[in-house]
């Protein structure tokens, strides 16, 4: 009886001892399992060298795809005796660091492939130690497809600025093709005005002086295109100077009005009386003025257009708002982020003579003299744009 | 104070347009076409003022600034660029090229006296007295 207790007891703890080596087995083998088809299915070259001899012994499936060589070639030899390295000397000396640092990376290593194809690789290796023995693990990372699409990338953005440059060499002697008969236009209006051939009467100082502004609108927007090409190439000079908004207003409703009138609507200006002074480019700023203005005139088929100048406070700054307040066809929700961009024309079916360019360039024409435009607009009744710029 | 200015104009209206402002404002013009009669009458002439075009056929102003500016009896009279092509950066780049001044087309007819005044006055301050007289 107790002979057969104490058996049994034996025998349980002969049992028990069974049943945890299969348990590690077991646990081995699932790890082992695990490894081998991760090791298997890997989407990059791995390689399992031995880490005082170099040599392999073991690849993957997948270098073994990326180079061409057969399992069997790879295993027992060195890196360098299959020819993946070019240069044997170096691989030498870089198994030589590894061995010593444990470690060593390459970022745009040159493989050659058994049919002699350069693939280009990410090489890492880590050394560890599995059991007694010190093991290098290389991960292979074929980058030649990524290579290819960077090297392509840069081609198109050289190929792109090439574009860029083109145009705005095309935009730069086009305004002067341009500008050159305005220099008779505005030359000649100029010495009728001044009254050098001899003196003139009343209506035809006015005429010629609606041909002055004429001209002199049609040059500013031949600038605008020469402007574009400046803005763009990031070459544009700001000339700051003091200037009160009343004038420039007075300026441009005086150049536009006709334009209104033509169309029957009222061009108005309201503003304080005392003078709000600010600081900036003139020309930039009643060009800002006159193309908001002219799309004002533009787009409205009846009623007004009103130069609005107040003042308002913001973060502790006093701010010019000057507004083109029109009683026009107003934009849609979803034309109105499409307003600012280059070339961009809402409503393709109203009749229109612009470039498409005066909202964009007055855009980063207010950016420049550190103004902002901002835009209301409710479709069927109008709009309201306003160039916010700091008083001086 | 009148003086003899030479214009160099490819442009038929705006050549006729300088000279007739410079004759308004009491100078005495002369014209030329291109760049190779623009240099025959500076040396016959001798003008107080040069005002050339930069886009001129077969040779430019470019070529005309330094053809007269290499040549040591034409040198020290006054040469300004008379262009379209207004470039930022163009300015600095006229005058290292040689260039006196520069008037930027299309020119306004009331600043053209004023500016044409002050070239002929810079030019009295650069060049010596002998050489404006011989």
């Amino acid at each position: 009886m107790s002979d057969k207790l104490f058996n049994s007891s034996i025998l349980t703890g002969v049992q028990h001892d069974i049943s945890e080596k299969t348990c590690a087995e077991e646990a081995l083998q699932a790890s082992e399992l695990r490894y081998r088809r991760l090791f298997e299915s890997a989407k990059d070259g791995i390689l399992i060298l031995d880490a005082d001899s170099g040599q392999i012994i073991d690849v993957n499936p997948f270098l073994i795809e990326m180079l061409g060589f057969s399992k069997e070639e790879f295993l027992g030899k060195e890196l360098w005796q299959i020819g993946l390295f070019k240069d044997v000397t170096a691989s030498r000396l870089a198994f030589a660091e590894l061995q010593r640092r444990g470690y060593i990376r390459y970022e745009n290593l040159p493989l050659e492939t058994r049919e002699g194809l350069v693939r280009l690789v990410e090489f890492v290796s880590n050394s560890y130690l599995v059991g007694k023995s010190r093991v290098i693990q290389c991960n292979v990372r074929d980058i030649t497809e990524r290579k290819r699409f960077e090297q392509t990338l840069q081609e198109k953005n050289i190929e792109l600025g090439n574009a860029n440059l083109a145009k705005n060499r095309f935009l730069a002697n086009m305004s002067h093709e341009l500008r050159t008969p305005l220099n008779a236009i505005i030359g000649f209006t100029g010495t009728l005005l001044m009254g050098l051939p001899g003196p003139l009467n009343a209506d035809q100082e006015h005429q010629l002086s609606l041909v002055q502004i004429s001209a002199r609108h049609l040059l500013s927007l031949i600038n605008d295109l020469l402007d574009l090409s400046k803005v763009e190439s990031g070459k544009v000079e700001v000339n700051y100077e003091p200037i009160v908004c009343q004038g420039v207003m007075e300026e441009v409703a005086e150049a536009l009005r006709p334009l209104a009138e033509d169309k029957g609507l009222e061009f108005k200006i309201k503003a304080p009386k005392s003078g709000v002074r600010i600081a900036a480019d003139r020309r930039m700023l009643s060009q800002i003025l006159i193309n908001l203005s002219n799309n004002a005139i533009k787009f409205t088929e009846k009623g007004q257009v009103q130069i609005q100048l107040v003042t308002r406070r913001s973060n502790g700054q006093t701010l010019a708002s000057i507004e083109v307040i029109d009683t026009g066809i107003g934009i849609k929700v979803e034309d109105q982020k499409k307003l600012f961009q280059e070339f961009q024309q809402i409503s393709p079916d109203h009749r229109n003579e612009g470039t498409g360019l005066g909202l964009y360039l007055s855009e980063k024409l207010a950016i420049l003299i550190k103004g902002k435009i901002e835009f209301e607009s409710e479709y069927g009744k109008g709009s309201t744009f306003r160039l916010l710029i700091p008083t001086a | 104070m009148s003086a003899r200015v030479l214009v160099i104009e490819d442009n038929d209206s705006s050549l006729e347009l300088m000279i007739y402002l410079l004759k308004s404002f009491g100078h005495m013009p002369f014209r030329a076409r291109d760049g190779e009669e623009g240099i025959q009458v500076a040396r016959s002439e001798r003008p107080d003022l040069i005002l050339c075009d930069m886009q001129l056929p077969a040779m430019d102003g470019h070529e005309v600034c330094r053809r007269l500016k290499s040549d040591p009896v034409l040198r020290s009279i006054p040469l300004v660029a008379l262009t379209a092509y207004a470039m930022v950066g163009d300015r600095e780049k006229m005058l290292a090229e040689g260039f006196d001044g520069y008037l930027s087309k299309p020119v306004n007819p009331e600043q053209v006296k004023d500016q044409v005044a002050l070239f002929l006055s810079s030019r009295t301050r650069i060049v010596p007295q002998s050489i404006r007289s011989s």
